[in-house]
């Protein structure tokens, strides 16, 4: 079979599956979870063929022409497109697995795994996307496939909230994705990925045009937007009203990483000065998002804001990297990996492994908590829930970036060192989003597992089943592992191995060194802090006003609220009350009426002539409005 | 004359055919009228389906299925010349099965005197197809009036609340607009000097020989501000969100889907290509208006909260981009301009009819007094969504309105390098009320008002006989999502032919 057959079919399984699904067996919650869990293997054996047994491939058909426009539906797969691959199919198919624990007795099941099925579809999509047309139509695919899963709950008033905010916001970073887009045509005269790289390199003076800079910041929004960076973060923690193999799927392994992707997909568009502001954007977020965790109570929030600060790790990790490339590198785009694809990439894979397990883990505390997320009312969850607390610990540990033992330690070195060699304030930051990181997880373990048990719920806690506890320890492998070059298959490596080997680069004793103590410090002052387990937060009692700060989560919220409410919804009501008083009524009517009043027509032609007068006034005006707009006057 | 051209006058003729007959099948019982009813739309539609398939553009001006009849009016250089051309077909595509939907929907409907309502329709069915496939103008006008005419009686007979306000509106500001755009086409008559209403010959006497400056422009403007009128540009839209507001479901299906169009349709086959210079004239009156279309109605949009007034609100806001399509005189302004049509046609269409469904089991049309229906409805809650992200251009079910959005950005931009970032912000407002309108009627818990009128209405789910006419609409608009080549190739030989469209990208970037 020839090699886009299978792209066709990593398409098409999911397709199928979500189809068969809504048509067939929307009540029938067993067969919906087979079927999609059925397709989520298919699918990984399918990636599994075009890593390993394909060579890299691009394959094109023509889809749609209208004048200078001429567009492919088309697959492009490289080596960053394999490692997205993989991560995505095996990563989703371990929480397929999951679900079928976690949603076991949910009486709406068949719509969880259909839509699940729906993402991996459109997440798939982005992955071999050629084009940036089609990866933008998947990409909004995915936006949808989010909502829904977002809104399972839709009974729920603020799981229906959280769905539609994060629609909304991602629009927003849509809109420059798309403005980004429409300029790429018209500068680059093309959409193709591959003709695009081709235009860049043939005539890089195109690079130097100002609008090269806008291009790329413009397309960066729509990783603003997706990726949870400041200040479009504000629906990624929200969203974790999903359910929480939903969380650990979308909203930490996978789609959240597709900005970072997206980037990686088109880092030869890019200029100092649009990677600049990237990177300046990533270390921000990295760090805010750090500081705001520190002071959140729901386990899930805790995560998804480790999620947002980790992902402005990866979207630092582009920008530094490519301007180290851009400043020192070869002149020519044509490098197999960057250094800053390479990073990136690399921390997305090891993020994927230890942030899912992390998620899974948490899901299976609160499946075992009956519903329970607040922290604070857990406790002493290590000995109810043994293997949960190993694998739980083993991700955290790798999060943290515990040395040489975990995956994340590696991945985050990386970043450190190319910080290191481009911007001592870049480097700085980032020690401290590391601190941040050792001290906000070691809070959220210690106080979770240790101690006695706060509440009735954590009190009745019990481990779960295999189905859910087998994904935790493959995933907990490569927690563990996925920081070594020689874990991955040899498909797989050119993009690992670039990674890896960034740590040997210049400044790297100095990114272990920092990276250590930031970590031992952040270790320590937690168990310090919360040593034997809390009932309550020590540090809001130590600096209630920068607690308050950072549990607000820097206000960003309640500034979007006050726009909408004060803004918006004023502009929306006023236009709406114009409408209605000048163009439909009051100015026409009223007009009529105090010019019959003047002449003494009187009441008699407001009741009889109404009809026509109302003619005759709009005629009139027309006649005056075309009058002035063609210039008779 | 093509072998097949009778096809095209076979679907003229077959509504009015039913709609007769079903007057005199009324005393055989409802079924009959519902069957003929259904025929009367049915059978143009397969026809039409054909022509789609055997669609081979050979004959001069790029027409094909071409006939031609004197119909008496020689004298004023008027003749019944039917074909259709790459602009066209989509559209007399679309119509038939928006009708289609129509029809069916409308044939189950409650509705009071069911052979007279079903008679209307095909009437307005039988003009709608007529529009698309004339090349005469005469006839192009004459259909419109054949159709416009029984939406006004529709309104006032079968219409909702405000029905005789409504139909006094909608009667006064569609016959204003469309004696407005007689007379652009009287004065392109008359000053051609052509001596017909032939749009061939039209086209090349005037390619010989342009109007002069003056003319062009007030010729143009007397048609864009009658078609204007008619397809909603601000600020003469508001007739229509009150109409469709008024209208009976299958009506406000036709009217917004299919009438509507008559005017975009007017300015890209006829006005822009017969007048390009006029134009150039208008295009700040077009952009600026066409941004009160877009930013203004889509904030009026989020305002709103009757479901019905909110997809009339939404459409008009759609127009405004379909109007900036028009004024960038390109093969991606015009082309976005034709899918987007026929995108939003099915769209818009399928929005009136599950709005409506939603009214059968709510009670209203106010969104604070529903809320949580998904519960009880699951599947019209998935139509719904479905249909909304066609509307607000998510690619998957509205891969076909993307792909118009798309075109229109893209020529956009080229047109007016600032105006993207304003058109643009259409896409986060349209989600905006979108989501708002999804998450108001479905999810959530019931209201009390809900609760209430649950004492008085059974809630059911959507019913196969609901379904039909909106699993056609999806349909079609998934396979013309999926595979746009289907309409974009005769489309873009229809566009290349035209010299006044560029074809080229200009590339220029200022700073």
């Amino acid at each position: 079979m020839s090699p886009q057959t299978y792209a066709y079919a990593l398409l098409l399984i999911p397709l199928a599956s979500a189809l068969l699904i809504a048509c067939f067996f929307r009540r029938n919650g067993a067969m919906a979870s087979g079927i999609s869990v059925g397709a989520a293997f298919l699918l990984m054996l399918t990636a599994g063929h075009l890593i390993f047994r394909i060579e890299n491939f691009a394959h094109d058909t023509h889809w749609i022409e209208l004048g200078p426009l001429s567009l492919n539906f088309g697959f492009l797969i490289d080596d960053v497109a394999k490692l997205m691959l993989f991560v995505v199919a095996f990563v989703g198919f371990l929480i397929h697995v999951f679900s079928l624990g976690y949603m076991k007795d949910d009486p709406n099941k068949a719509r969880f795994f259909g839509g699940l099925s729906i993402f991996m579809f459109s997440m798939l999509g982005i992955v071999v996307a050629s084009s940036l047309v089609t990866l933008f139509i998947f990409w909004e695919l995915v936006g949808f496939s989010s909502y829904m899963l977002i809104g399972y709950y839709f009974d729920k008033p603020s799981a229906s909230d959280a769905s539609k905010k994060a629609f909304i916001v991602n629009r927003v970073g849509d809109f420059g994705f798309l403005i980004g887009i429409v300029m790429t045509f018209w500068v680059y005269g093309t959409l193709d990925l591959l003709e695009l790289e081709r235009a860049v390199n043939e005539d890089p003076s195109k690079l130097s045009l100002p609008i090269a800079t806008s291009i790329g910041l413009l397309l960066f929004c729509g990783t603003v937007g997706k990726s949870g960076q400041l200040p479009l973060h504000v629906w990624l923690p929200d969203a974790m009203e999903g359910p929480t193999p939903v969380s650990a799927l979308i909203h930490a392994a996978t789609m959240v990483a597709a900005g970072v992707y997206l980037l990686c997909r088109t880092g030869f568009l890019m200029t100092v000065d649009a990677v600049e502001i990237i990177a300046w954007v990533g270390i921000a977020t990295a760090l805010f998002a750090g500081l705001t965790a520190v002071a959140q109570r729901d386990i899930k929030k805790i995560l998804a804001y480790s999620t947002v600060s980790q992902l402005g790790y990866m979207v630092a990790a582009f920008g530094l990297g490519t301007l180290v490339h851009l400043n020192h590198g070869a002149s020519s785009h044509e490098a197999v990996v960057t250094g800053g694809v390479a990073a990136a990439m690399f921390h997305l894979t090891t993020h994927a492994f230890f942030k899912a397990l992390l998620f899974l883990g948490s899901g299976s505390i609160i499946h075992a908590c009956h519903h329970e997320q607040d922290i604070f009312k857990m406790g002493g969850l290590m000995k109810k829930m043994p293997v949960t607390f190993i694998t739980f610990t083993i991700g955290l540990l790798a999060l943290i970036g515990t040395p040489i033992v975990t995956a994340g330690f590696h991945s985050k070195d990386a970043i450190l060192v190319l910080a290191y060699q481009q911007n001592s304030l870049a480097f700085y930051a980032l020690v401290a989003g590391a601190f941040l990181t050792a001290f906000y997880m070691i809070r959220l373990w210690k106080i979770a597992f240790f101690g006695d048990p706060n509440s009735e719920n954590a009190e009745h806690a019990h481990e779960n089943g295999l189905v859910m506890t087998v994904p935790l320890a493959l995933l907990s492998i490569g927690s563990l592992f996925g920081g070594f070059a020689w874990f991955y298959p040899e498909a797989l490596k050119p993009v690992i191995a670039a990674g890896v080997q960034l740590n040997q680069g210049e400044g790297h004793g100095a990114a272990v060194g920092f990276g250590v103590i930031a970590w031992a410090l952040g270790l320590v002052l937690a168990f310090v802090f919360y040593g034997a387990g809390a009932k309550e937060d020590r540090f809001q009692k130590i600096l209630p006003p920068i607690h308050r700060v950072l549990s607000a989560k820097f206000y960003f919220d309640h500034v979007y609220n006050w726009y909408v409410a004060n803004v918006q919804q004023r502009l929306a009501g006023f236009l709406q009350i114009s409408e209605q008083l000048l163009l439909s009524g009051v100015i026409i009517k009223g007009l009529f009426a105090g010019v019959s009043g003047l002449v003494g027509i009187g009441l008699r032609s407001l009741h009889v002539g109404n009809l026509h007068a109302y003619v005759y006034w709009f005629i009139g005006g027309l006649a005056l409005f075309w009058a002035i707009a063609s210039g008779v006057f | 004359m093509n072998e097949f051209s009778s096809l095209i006058q076979f679907s003229i003729a077959i509504p009015i055919v039913c709609a007769f007959l079903t007057l005199f099948v009324k005393n055989w019982g409802r079924p009959a009228v519902q069957i003929l009813g259904v025929a009367g739309f049915a059978i143009p539609t397969i026809l039409a389906l054909l022509l789609w398939l055997w669609y081979d553009p050979s004959e001069p001006g790029g027409y094909a299925f071409v006939s031609n009849f004197d119909t008496g009016l020689g004298i004023i250089g008027a003749s019944l010349h039917l074909g259709l051309n790459g602009l066209s077909l989509p559209l007399f595509v679309m119509a038939s099965v928006v009708g289609l939907a129509a029809g069916i929907f409308a044939a189950q409907s409650k509705a009071e005197n069911l052979h007279r309502y079903l008679f209307c329709l095909l009437i307005m069915q039988s003009g709608l197809l007529g529009v698309f496939s004339s090349i005469d103008v005469f006839y192009f006008y004459f259909f419109h009036e054949l159709a416009l005419i029984p939406t006004f009686i529709m309104i006032g007979v079968w219409g909702g609340r405000e029905r005789n306000y409504a139909a006094m509106k909608v009667t006064i500001y569609l016959t204003l607009g469309a004696m407005l755009s007689l007379i652009g086409l009287i004065v392109l008559y008359s000053k051609s000097g052509a001596d017909s209403f032939d749009l061939i010959t039209l086209k090349e006497t005037l390619a010989a020989q342009p109007l002069s400056e003056s003319v062009q422009r007030y010729a143009f403007g007397l048609l864009l501000f009658g078609f204007g009128i008619l397809v909603s540009l601000w600020p003469f839209h508001t007739w229509a969100p009150l109409g469709y507001g008024a209208a009976p479901s299958s009506v406000a299906m036709l009217h917004a889907g299919v009438l509507k169009k008559f005017g975009l349709y007017g300015l890209v086959q006829i006005a822009a290509p017969l007048l390009p210079q006029g134009v150039g004239l208008w295009e700040d009156w077009i952009i600026w208006l066409a941004l009160g279309n877009v930013l203004v109605i889509g904030f009026i949009c989020i305002a709103q909260r009757d479901l019905k007034q909110l997809i009339g609100y939404s459409s008009v806001m759609h127009m405004g981009y379909a109007f900036l399509g028009v004024a960038a005189m390109s093969a991606l302004g015009a082309g976005g301009v034709v899918i987007m049509m026929v995108a939003h046609g099915l769209t818009v269409a399928l929005l009136f009819q599950l709005t409506t469904l939603i009214h059968h089991r709510a009670g209203t049309f106010e969104m604070d007094e529903m809320g949580g229906l998904a519960k009880k409805a699951p599947v019209l809650a998935a139509f719904f969504v479905c249909a909304m992200m066609a509307s607000i251009g998510l690619p998957g079910p509205g891969l076909a309105n993307f792909w118009g959005e798309l075109s229109i950005f893209l020529a956009v931009y080229d047109l007016r390098n600032w105006l993207i970032f304003a058109v643009v912000a259409g896409i986060v407002i349209s989600a905006i009320y979108g989501l708002r309108a999804i998450a108001r009627v479905f999810f959530g818990e019931e209201t009390e008002a809900f609760q209430e009128a649950q004492k008085e209405i059974a809630v059911k789910d959507i019913t196969w006989a609901e379904r039909t006419p909106a699993l056609i609409l999806i349909v079609v608009l998934v396979f013309i999502g999926l595979f746009p080549k289907t309409i974009t190739t005769s489309l873009n030989d229809a566009l290349r032919s035209e010299p006044v469209y560029s074809q080229t990208a200009s590339l220029e970037i200022d700073e």
